[in-house]
């Protein structure tokens, strides 16, 4: 089964006329473990954002398990799991951290709903495999940048998605918690053989299970294919020389 | 100490206690959410009603509340149509419901009708009525139905926006609901309270509240709670020292909120006292 299919699909900025993403073919079939990497402003977030549909895109046609996304869009959604860029927390914050984890099953459970024991034990589970129990009680903004990534993990395979969409899950962190997250995530598709996206600038970053890169330069898909195959390629030492990204 | 009618009394201070309470338990996503300028803002749309309400001869009180209860509408949607923060929205409200104030004041003769308008922004707590009390009592109930059923929804959008919207809340609807809400708890707080007090009761309490807790379940809690006892300890306040009913119930709000600014845990240094707030550090 495809999990993605986008045909064609360009992506315009409300109030913008240059499309962010444009002429993008993608198909991700289930079980694939798939890294897109580009520059700053290649249009990865805006691919990520217009794939769950929090960005409706303006030609062209897109799927998400066999279902029309501007139509399907909150349904896709409870079925995957989004860890969004890095982003400030203010330390005051009023949320635990174990709450957080819960916030991510808010929209499966569904409205006039509460959450039940066996969400609790599914929070807890995934709060497990990350590796948090000892920091679920605390709060939000007291976590380091790992840990709050880890939590921002947690949360979307509390969701039991089918489908993970990881935006630089790397970024802002140390080289040890850069490692672990990276084995956490090929320990996910191993044993649950969940399909990953994952989208990084770094490319020393790609973890060891992703068999698939694909490139985003300018918004528009230049090389898909196998992670080794991709790496090695010139084309890719060209243009994030170019653009100075690290490597 | 001032001879009030025992039945007036009562009334007063429930109407108070009513008012504490929605306010206080809104304040806690107009401070999340920081738009604290929303009671600025709904305060002026009723005096804008009442300006409105005198002008063509209907009752201004009648014409305060629409224009409060249009404004409480018209918020959400508009901030989102013009893709600005619902702070921002507030604030071209805010001087749209000014300009028409002025307006509608032009064409009304006479000092003493402006006078009335005016009274809308202040309130007048003794004057509170049966009809008062009953929309207030309905609109805790009202409040308390909503944040129990869709307690995870709010926790989730409070958190982050579009963290909720991707996990397949609707998050627009929540976000809707609670601008409302807050217009609503505004609104109908404003005739017996005034625009000061609204304001003092929406900020003050969860502010105090924001200083003792990291958990969102607790600060829903003890923010009402604050409200309601700064609301008491002012009535009381004010019968003792003849000190306007308003304006005791802000200093009171106001000095729990400097004490617990002084006694925050939250500013403490230390492993126990960490533990004291309901987490441990782990090393």
């Amino acid at each position: 089964m495809n999990v993605i299919d986008l045909q064609n699909v360009e992506t315009i900025y409300e109030g913008e006329s240059i499309p962010v993403i444009h002429n993008i073919n993608l198909t991700v079939k289930t079980g694939e473990f798939l890294a897109i990497i580009g520059p700053n402003g290649a249009g990865k977030t805006t691919l990520l954002e217009t794939i769950n549909g929090i960005l409706p895109y303006t030609a062209g046609q897109g799927f998400v398990f066999e279902k029309e996304i501007p139509i399907y869009k909150t349904a896709i959604r409870k079925e995957i799991g989004y860890v969004i860029q890095n982003f400030e927390m203010d330390p005051l914050a009023p949320f635990l951290s174990k709450d957080i984890v819960m916030s991510g099953r808010a929209g499966k459970i569904g409205m006039f709903r509460f959450a039940s024991k066996e969400d609790w034990e599914i929070v807890w589970y995934s709060i497990g495999l990350v590796g948090m129990i000892d920091f679920a009680h605390r709060p939000i903004g007291k976590l380091s940048g790992g840990e709050f990534q880890k939590i921002l993990l947690a949360r979307a395979l509390a969701q039991k998605p089918k489908l993970l969409l990881l935006d630089e899950p790397f970024s802002n962190l140390d080289f040890s918690t850069r490692r672990q997250i990276e084995k956490l995530l090929n320990r996910i598709h191993e044993k649950q053989q969940m399909t990953i996206v994952i989208v990084s600038h770094d490319l020393s970053f790609i973890p060891s299970r992703c068999s698939r890169v694909i490139v985003l330069d300018r918004g528009k898909i230049i090389m898909d294919g196998k992670k080794e195959k991709i790496l090695t390629s010139t084309m890719i030492d060209n243009i994030f020389h170019k653009k100075g990204v690290n490597q | 100490m001032i001879d009030i009618p025992l039945a007036l009394l009562f009334t007063s201070i429930l109407g108070a206690v009513l008012a504490g309470f929605v306010c206080s338990t809104m304040g806690v996503f107009v401070v999340r959410m920081n738009l604290s300028s929303i009671g600025y803002c709904m305060s002026h749309a009723a005096f804008a009603g009442a300006a409105f309400g005198l002008m063509i001869s209907v009752d201004s009180l009648i014409s305060a509340m629409v224009f409060s209860f249009g404004v409480a509408f018209v918020l959400g949607p508009l901030s989102e149509k013009a893709r600005l923060e619902s702070n921002v929205v507030i604030g071209f409200l805010f001087s749209v419901m000014i300009a028409l104030a002025f307006i509608f004041l032009n064409f009304i003769p006479g000092q003493a009708a402006s006078g009335a308008a005016l009274r809308i922004l202040w309130g007048s707590i003794f004057s509170v009525g049966y009809n008062d009390l009953m929309f207030l009592l309905l609109l805790s109930f009202a409040l308390i139905f909503f944040i129990a059923l869709f307690y995870k929804e709010l926790l989730a959008v409070m958190f982050h926006r579009k963290l909720a919207e991707s996990a397949g809340v609707n998050t627009k609807l929540f976000y809707f609901a609670v601008l409302f809400f807050t217009g609503f708890s505004v609104s109908l707080s404003l005739r017996l309270v005034g625009g000061l007090l609204v304001f003092a009761l929406i900020i003050n309490p969860t502010s105090t509240a924001y200083q003792f807790f990291y958990d969102f379940k607790k600060i829903m809690i003890f923010s009402p709670v604050i409200g309601i006892v700064s609301c008491l300890i002012g009535f009381w306040l004010s019968l003792v020292t003849d000190f306007p009913i308003g304006a005791s119930i802000v200093i009171v709000s106001a000095v729990l909120f400097a004490f617990a600014i002084i006694i925050s845990p939250k500013r403490r240094k230390g492993k126990g006292k960490q533990r004291k707030m309901g987490f441990k550090l782990v090393t």
